[in-house]
């Protein structure tokens, strides 16, 4: 072990960490909206919304992210309208290309989150409020919402985490975030292990910070939950 | 024992329900009930499971959709409309407007589980009648004073046995200053020692003269507080009258029957 390459190395993968983080909170952010659409779609009773949710869904879910972002970096550009799009400013960039897999990836994976957190909300709950008179928009904000919140966070943590690590994959089109970084420091050092060992410590940080923040978030949330003796 | 005053028929009709039909899949729940409760009224359904009498009060504030017959909650007739094969609601805002009038009480008490007792208690007259905050809470204060909770307003309802959510269910009903309480089998799901306190609670607002619905299985408590009982048996009414004659004396055998099951015990 060369320890000293192995400090050397850590200004350098710790620049990488804003990107990294970048990437994670734009993905999940963007694909937060992009689940809470589809959840909203598979729940609506709308048989044409509910089936392109559900394909979506099932095409993100199923098929694995490195694929996914290949497709979008590699794959659109052959396309002349793509490239004539106005939106190909945007895709012709490695970073909004990696953004886009990751929130189509995140965003799939969150419906379900988000729509497993609505069915759970106890029926009779929203029976008490239809019956008080609540609108259903009404009913929606004050009791199923912050019902589903709670339900979901810790379902929404592991995404989280699964997010951070998934990020990595950005390396891939060339993107300098912790693992990309990795990468090219070790084709100047050809020092594989240390390198990686130090770009792992990094991710378990960020992920051991992800969880402490969720953890309290859930606590936070959940007075009703901790009995007072 | 003193019964509830018989109710006058010169009092304003609190609820009328007409020739009501239900139908889940094939199983017809209601085959054309119709019912009347004047203001002032304790009216209780009674009848074996399955007979349908919690369907019917379901269908009072809309939970259930009847299939066709009407409902009319102090004079305004709900609106129906039928939309791809099913009946629906005309207008759901009326419904939610009828609804602000109507107190339901649950079963399974159905306290919203984040929410303290107080906030349970001033949510839908804050939220849905736009009632200020203080004034909700000083009223909400006073009806869990009434039910005997008071001391618990600051906890969650899984911090309350079931005898005591259910109080506080009543009193969040209680909150909305409704025209007529409904109660959907209120001490079913509590322990035998439990059931007391409720129904001491309902009993009380009984004689304050409240207009209600109560679908109960605890006899001697509706030949207490019932101003009319009404017998269901597979989706008709089968006999209705004064607690007195119904639970006494009934002209059905079939009542008959009924109550030598569940007088045994409850009276």
């Amino acid at each position: 072990m060369d320890w000293e390459l192995m400090w050397d190395s850590v200004p350098a993968l710790l620049a990488a960490v804003p990107l990294t983080l970048q990437l994670v909170a734009l993905a999940l952010l963007l694909g937060l909206g992009m689940a809470a659409l589809a959840a909203w779609a598979r729940l609506s009773g709308h048989a044409v919304a509910a089936g392109a949710a559900s394909a979506y869904v099932f095409v993100f879910r199923g098929t694995p992210l490195l694929v996914q972002i290949f497709l979008i970096y590699y794959g659109l550009s052959q396309f002349e309208a793509v490239r004539a799009s106005l939106f190909w400013p945007l895709l012709r960039e490695p970073y909004w290309c990696a953004i886009l897999a990751l929130m189509l990836n995140t965003g799939a994976y969150q419906s379900e989150i988000i729509r497993g957190a609505i069915l759970s909300v106890p029926q009779g709950q929203v029976e008490a409020a239809r019956a008080c008179g609540m609108s259903r928009l009404l009913l929606f904000r004050r009791i199923v919402l912050p019902v589903a919140v709670r339900q979901a966070l810790p379902a929404y943590g592991n995404e989280i985490i699964l997010m951070v690590k998934a990020s990595s994959l950005a390396s891939t089109i060339t993107l300098l975030e912790i693992t990309g970084v990795a990468r090219r420091i070790i084709s100047q050092t050809y020092a594989v292990f240390e390198i990686f060992i130090v770009a792992g410590i990094l991710y378990l940080l960020i992920n051991f910070a992800a969880a402490r923040l969720i953890r309290w978030a859930e606590w936070r949330m959940t007075p009703h939950l901790r009995a007072r003796v | 024992m003193h019964a509830h005053p018989p109710s006058s028929p010169s009092a304003p009709e609190a609820v009328v329900i007409h020739d009501l039909h239900k139908r889940f899949g094939s199983l017809e729940v209601l085959k054309g009930v119709s019912l009347t409760a004047h203001e002032g009224d304790v009216l209780t359904l009674i009848g074996s499971s399955g007979s349908g009498k919690s369907t019917l009060l379901r269908c009072v504030n809309m939970l259930e959709v009847p299939d066709s017959g009407r409902v009319v909650i102090g004079g305004e007739e709900i609106r129906l409309k039928t939309k791809g094969g099913r009946t629906v609601p005309a207008d759901p805002k009326q419904v939610d407007r009828v609804r602000t009038r109507l107190g339901m009480v649950f079963q399974s008490f159905n306290l919203w589980s984040h929410m303290t007792i107080l906030q349970n208690v001033i949510e839908a007259p804050v939220h849905v009648l736009g009632v200020p905050k203080a004034e909700a809470a000083e009223r909400a204060r006073m009806l869990l004073d009434k039910v005997g909770i008071l001391a618990k307003a600051e906890s969650y309802p899984v911090e309350l046995s079931g005898g005591q959510q259910q109080r506080a269910a009543i009193a969040r009903a209680l909150a909305m200053q409704p025209k007529v309480m409904l109660f959907d089998e209120p001490t079913s799901a509590l322990d035998p020692e439990l059931v007391g306190e409720v129904l001491g609670v309902i009993r009380q607002l009984a004689e304050e003269g409240n207009t209600m619905i109560v679908v109960t299985h605890e006899m001697g408590f509706a030949r207490e507080v019932s101003s009319e009982v009404v017998f269901l048996h597979q989706g008709r009414i089968e006999e209705r009258g004064r607690p007195g004659k119904v639970l006494v004396d009934p002209e059905s055998e079939r009542v008959r029957q009924f109550l030598s099951r569940h007088l045994s015990g409850g009276a």
